[in-house]
């Protein structure tokens, strides 16, 4: 395995993250992956990469690191101010890196997550097909943990194909606000009508305890009329559950793959890349849209996506 | 016959709600049935088993909206519901109950008004099935635990319970074969290695087996994992 660099400083919560691991929900196996699969890709495509490789994603602080070989980087998502050698860097494109570079990157100022892919992609431990790191099992990554200062990330040496110039009309920019738009739920019949509309219309804030297996939203209670205690179902990253306290918890990538609370709506599979860009704080809104519409606009979105980067997909 | 309600679950998903079973481990392992049955189906991404629902997801490019609900239909009304009968296999789990791989084994003794002999001998005594798989990577729910020893979660969850924990919640009991944050009350710790992530199948419990449980002294614990490296 070659070296690509040394972490010098490891950022808030910077890990390995590909595209996750499909198909073991049934073994209590989260999918995990990058949080923003768009920008993953943007980052991949910039520097020749498959889409899917494994990548860098930085958590609101980015990491500093020092370059050990000669190596293309590209960088995508929410800008952390990064330097190369102190001078700036921009993002959707291939910058070369020698040995002894530094490249440093700061805090976000809006959106969560960053990623950084070097040309070949990344070494990790695999499992299920995966290295997405996912932390509160130990699984893939770099032992299953957020990078630390000292650790050698190393390269994969895949299959390259050309560099792919991301449009600046497809390069997402961040605010504070999001609009998410989701079906309803397998539940939300067991909330009063009032409580639905009130859920699909008020603004809610993002707590500050969030992390990549969901998110605190507060803002009005959402309390199932239904008190009945439900036995373990399943839920997926975008599934929006209510705990009897009222706050409603958004999932994420790594989310569990049952829960006990009521499920009140699920985002569609085109904006779960949005939700691993929200900090907290930040005002989120769910519009609600029926299967049919979030099929084709997942497809929609899909299809302009992968006419830049081959072979994306949002699921 | 007790036809499912099935309801939409996302853009490209649908839930099946499982009713009619007289215990959670019968509806558990028939859901589980119905799910694997499910797997082996071209256009199915995945397909989870709850305690009385099975979700299904499906890729929309590989099978059409109106094709996926009826193949959840056919399959939870195709499934024999006798399948909780079918036994695979037994497991015997070594556990050291207390101490620190039980740190809610006291408490529970105090809340449950047992001795500690008594809480060991009631969890012990009887053998559980494995109901399901979920919540975390390998995590199992047995049941049914006998009535004196049922439990409610703990009220703050665990940020993190290690590997081989035993915990008790509501009529079940579990294990973790990994760390996982956790809300269950842990009894005790086995220590047998539940997970190998370079196998196909990298955890040693699958929905049906019997599994008891042998209590042992922490220094058969440490022999144990000793023996294991």
């Amino acid at each position: 395995m070659m070296a690509i660099a040394t972490i010098d400083r490891p950022g808030l919560q910077t890990t390995i993250q590909d595209a996750g691991r499909r198909g073991a929900r049934h073994l209590g196996v989260p999918q995990s992956g990058a949080a923003d699969r768009v920008c993953l890709a943007f980052a991949n495509a910039a520097v020749g990469n498959r889409w899917d490789a494994p990548a860098l994603e930085c958590t609101m602080t980015g990491p500093a690191l020092s370059f050990e070989m000669d190596i293309g980087f590209a960088l995508s998502g929410a800008d952390m101010g990064a330097l190369l050698n102190d001078e700036p860097v921009g993002r959707y494109q291939t910058i070369s890196a020698r040995p002894g570079d530094r490249l440093a990157l700061g805090a976000a100022q809006a959106g969560a997550r960053a990623y950084i892919a070097f040309a070949g992609g990344m070494a990790g431990f695999a499992f299920f097909d995966s290295v997405s790191t996912y932390m509160p099992a130990g699984l893939g990554g770099l032992e299953g943990r957020a990078l630390r200062t000292g650790d050698t990330i190393g390269s994969r040496k895949a299959t390259m194909m050309a560099p792919v110039d991301i449009p600046d009309t497809l390069r997402p920019h961040f605010g504070h606000d999001w609009i998410l738009r989701a079906t309803e739920g397998p539940d939300t019949e067991s909330f009063n009508p009032k409580t639905v509309r009130h859920f699909f219309s008020a603004p809610f804030k993002a707590g500050r305890r969030g992390d990549r297996m969901g998110l605190r939203l507060i803002g009005a209670e959402m309390i199932s009329e239904d008190a009945r205690a439900m036995k373990s179902s399943a839920v997926f990253p975008g599934t929006v559950q209510c705990p009897p306290d009222g706050a409603p918890i958004l999932l994420g990538p790594d989310a569990q793959t049952v829960g006990g609370y009521r499920r009140i709506a699920q985002v569609i599979d085109a904006d779960l890349p949005l939700i691993g860009q929200i900090r907290p704080g930040d005002r989120i809104w769910f519009r609600r849209i029926k299967a049919q519409t979030a099929r084709q606009t997942t497809l929609q979105r899909q299809i302009l996506i992968a006419s830049f980067v081959s072979d994306f997909s949002l699921r | 016959m007790n036809a499912p309600t099935i309801k939409p679950f996302g853009e490209c998903g649908f839930i099946a709600q499982i009713e009619g079973f007289s215990s959670d481990v019968d509806s558990g392992l028939f859901a589980n049935a119905v799910a694997r049955a499910l797997r082996s189906n071209d256009g199915v991404d995945d397909a989870v088993a709850g305690i009385d629902s099975v979700a299904m997801r499906f890729d929309p490019a590989h099978l059409g909206v109106d094709d996926a609900r009826e193949m959840l239909l056919d399959a939870t009304n195709n499934t024999p519901r006798n399948t909780a009968r079918a036994k695979s296999k037994t497991i015997d789990i070594p556990i050291c109950y207390g101490g620190e791989y039980g740190p809610d084994f006291d408490a529970l003794c105090t809340q449950l008004k047992i001795t500690a002999d008594a809480l060991i001998k009631l969890h012990s005594t009887a053998p559980y099935r494995v109901i399901t798989l979920g919540f975390a990577p390998g995590f199992v729910y047995l049941g049914e635990l006998p009535e004196d020893l049922t439990a409610p979660r703990l009220k703050t969850p665990r940020l993190r319970v290690e590997a081989g924990s035993v915990g008790i919640a509501g009529h079940y009991t579990g294990v973790y074969s990994l760390p996982s944050p956790g809300g269950w009350r842990i009894i005790g710790r086995t220590p047998l290695a539940l997970f190998d992530g370079r196998e196909t199948h990298p955890f040693i419990f699958e929905p049906g087996d019997e599994v008891r449980f042998n209590a042992i002294t922490p220094e058969a614990f440490g022999a144990i994992r000793r023996a294991q490296k």
